[in-house]
């Protein structure tokens, strides 16, 4: 009855470390800098961000759950095709259901929404974790994943945003301006430069206050 | 405007695919610190996004279309793709195996190779034909070696230059690669 | 008892060298049958939005609109069965990329409204080619009108985006050129 217990309160500490680790120990852009391309691309307005983050999750979290559940089956050779597989049919479905209930998003997240299947965090966490891992921990680990993916997203486009237009609009509402920048935008940073230019920038901080190592 | 030239030349050069649609980062951070390096990811990731481009397009345009079964396009590319990346690793392995221990791990990251995919769906979203997929491959590929050729001879110079600590590594590369995205933003009214 | 033979039978398959390529088989097969489901539950919703995105862009410049016909990518706006006006999709070169104009004309072919659908221009220069006080410009003109006033035209060009600007302007007359001749020639 004890050890049960006992058991049962470490998993519980186990699945928030695992969830906690992926937002900001091993956050997926700024510390293993994964899934660049994506993240460049899609952070030209909170909205896109919001809702590619959304997507990686619902990814990350379906691949994660069926990878973990087959896990002892899947035979060592096949692994990377099996996965493959996995996650391209989670990416298809999210595009489908976003082609049929929110056209503006599909249009605007283009290209990069079915580049999501060669996004290296979600194979990444498949073969490094879930396929090693009880169902439960590879939950937790997706979760971790995607909301320090999505979290990244958010800072690097609300920079990329406010400084490009001068105000931020999400799901259609207007939520503010800055007047001087409104009238006179920034708008390098809502070109390729600025992506560049505010993901240099916002490592150098990071690393600057602790948070990350140098080199 | 559907010019083969025209497709070609804005993909080197007005939507290159690392300084304007971003595909094809990880590599270009990764290998480009050696400029022979540079020259071999280059010339591989070219060679895989030709092929995938036959391949594909001859799938979208006979298989897919005619089929209506698009949806299913991102799971048959990406299979495709990993079975192309294989087998152009075997063929490099068996014929040149100094160039094979250079890519190293490389070689078989090209498969989750945004530029790689992308290009395939680009082909799709533009309906291009067999031949004008030849063409943006080429283009594609040839935009993405340039830029790492250029990032490479850069970088190189730069490792003897005096960086703050914090911006040392990636944070100064991202700079360079700002730089010269908005230097090649020149380009746009070309065509 | 039972619990160990069954084991040994999944150990048994397991070791199997052809497990791999069946396991792989399985999973695709699964695969696909469940995206075949999932594309015919969203497939219709995805049609709908299709056709709800085309209605309202022609609605924009036909609020009078009741249905639409088309041929020969040419739209044909309808209203109690009777021909009001014709629509088509220009496109052109712009300065960052495609640029695609929808035009709608009266039966009589002058320019009833033009809309600016998607661009890739310079945000804030090249962009102000969407607004209204740029395409308000269109409106009534006649074939031969569309051309950029320091041509000979009636097309103020937009200052510091004079290829955006030319863009728009040289696409719309060659689809309406164009148009017209099939208009006439089939009698839509």
């Amino acid at each position: 009855m004890e050890s049960q217990e006992l058991k049962e309160k470490v998993s519980a500490k186990k699945f928030v470390q695992e969830l906690a680790k992926g937002i900001i120990l091993t956050n997926p852009v700024f510390v293993l800098v994964l899934g660049l391309c994506p993240t460049l691309a899609v952070t030209t307005s909170v909205n896109n961000a919001l809702g590619m983050g959304a997507g990686v999750i619902f990814v990350l979290l379906g691949s994660n759950l069926i990878i973990s559940i087959i896990r002892k089956v899947t035979p060592v050779m096949v692994r990377i095709p099996v996965f493959i597989v996995v996650i391209a049919s989670f990416v298809t479905i999210l595009s489908l259901v976003f082609e049929a209930y929110i056209p503006p998003l599909y249009e605007s997240l283009g290209i990069y929404l079915p580049l999501i299947v060669v996004n290296c965090i979600i194979l990444g966490r498949a073969e490094v974790f879930a396929s090693k891992n009880p169902i439960i921990y590879s939950i937790a680990d997706g979760l971790g994943a995607g909301l320090g993916f999505t979290l990244s997203l958010i800072i690097i486009s609300f920079l990329r945003e406010v400084l490009g237009t001068g105000s931020l609009v999400i799901f259609g509402k207007h939520l503010f301006s800055i007047p001087v920048l409104s009238s006179s935008p920034l708008s390098v940073f809502i070109m390729p430069p600025g992506a560049f230019i505010i993901i240099a920038l916002l490592m150098a901080f990071f690393r600057l206050i602790g948070v990350l190592k140098n080199e | 405007m559907n010019s083969l030239l025209t497709i070609f030349l804005s993909l080197v050069l007005i939507n290159n695919f690392i300084l304007s649609k971003f595909l094809g980062l990880c590599p270009f951070f990764g290998v480009s610190k050696k400029l022979s390096n540079a020259i071999s990811m280059g010339a591989a990731v070219t060679l895989v996004m030709l092929l995938a481009s036959i391949a594909t397009g001859i799938i979208y345009n006979y298989i897919l279309i005619p089929y209506k079964i698009q949806f299913m396009n991102i799971i048959i590319y990406i299979l495709v793709i990993a079975a192309l990346v294989q087998i152009v690793e075997i063929v490099i392995k068996r014929t040149n195996i100094l160039l094979y221990n250079a890519l190293g791990i490389y070689l078989p990251l090209i498969t989750t190779n945004c530029a790689v995919l992308g290009i395939t769906l680009i082909n799709a979203q533009n309906n291009y034909s067999l031949l004008q997929s030849i063409v943006s491959a080429l283009g594609g590929g040839l935009g993405f070696t340039l830029m790492l050729i250029i990032m490479s001879a850069i970088r190189e110079r730069n490792e003897l230059a005096d960086t703050p600590k914090s911006m040392k590594g990636l944070p100064i590369a991202f700079i360079i690669a700002a730089l010269l995205s908005l230097a090649f933003m020149g380009f746009n009214g070309l065509l | 008892m039972a619990q160990k033979e069954s084991k040994n039978l999944l150990n048994k398959i397991l070791k199997n060298k052809f497990y791999p390529v069946i396991f792989l088989a399985l999973i695709v097969f699964i695969a696909v049958v469940l995206l075949m489901y999932v594309n015919n539950i969203t497939r219709v919703r995805i049609i709908q939005q299709r056709e709800a995105k085309i209605v309202s862009q022609l609605k924009n410049i036909f609020p009078d609109m009741e249905k639409y016909e088309l041929k020969d990518d040419i739209y044909i706006i309808l209203k109690n069965n009777q021909t009001i006006g014709y629509s088509f999709i220009a496109k052109g070169k712009g300065y960052g990329g495609e640029i695609n104009t929808l035009v709608g004309i009266n039966k009589d072919f002058t320019i009833k409204e033009i809309v600016v659908l998607s661009n890739s221009e310079t945000p804030g220069l090249g962009t102000r080619i969407t607004l209204s006080s740029f395409t308000d410009q269109f409106k009534g003109l006649k074939p031969a009108d569309v051309v950029l006033s320091k041509e000979g035209g009636k097309v103020d060009a937009i200052t510091g985006a004079t290829i955006s600007s030319r863009a728009v302007t040289e696409s719309v007359k060659k689809e309406l050129d164009k148009n017209i001749e099939i208009i006439k020639k089939n009698n839509y």
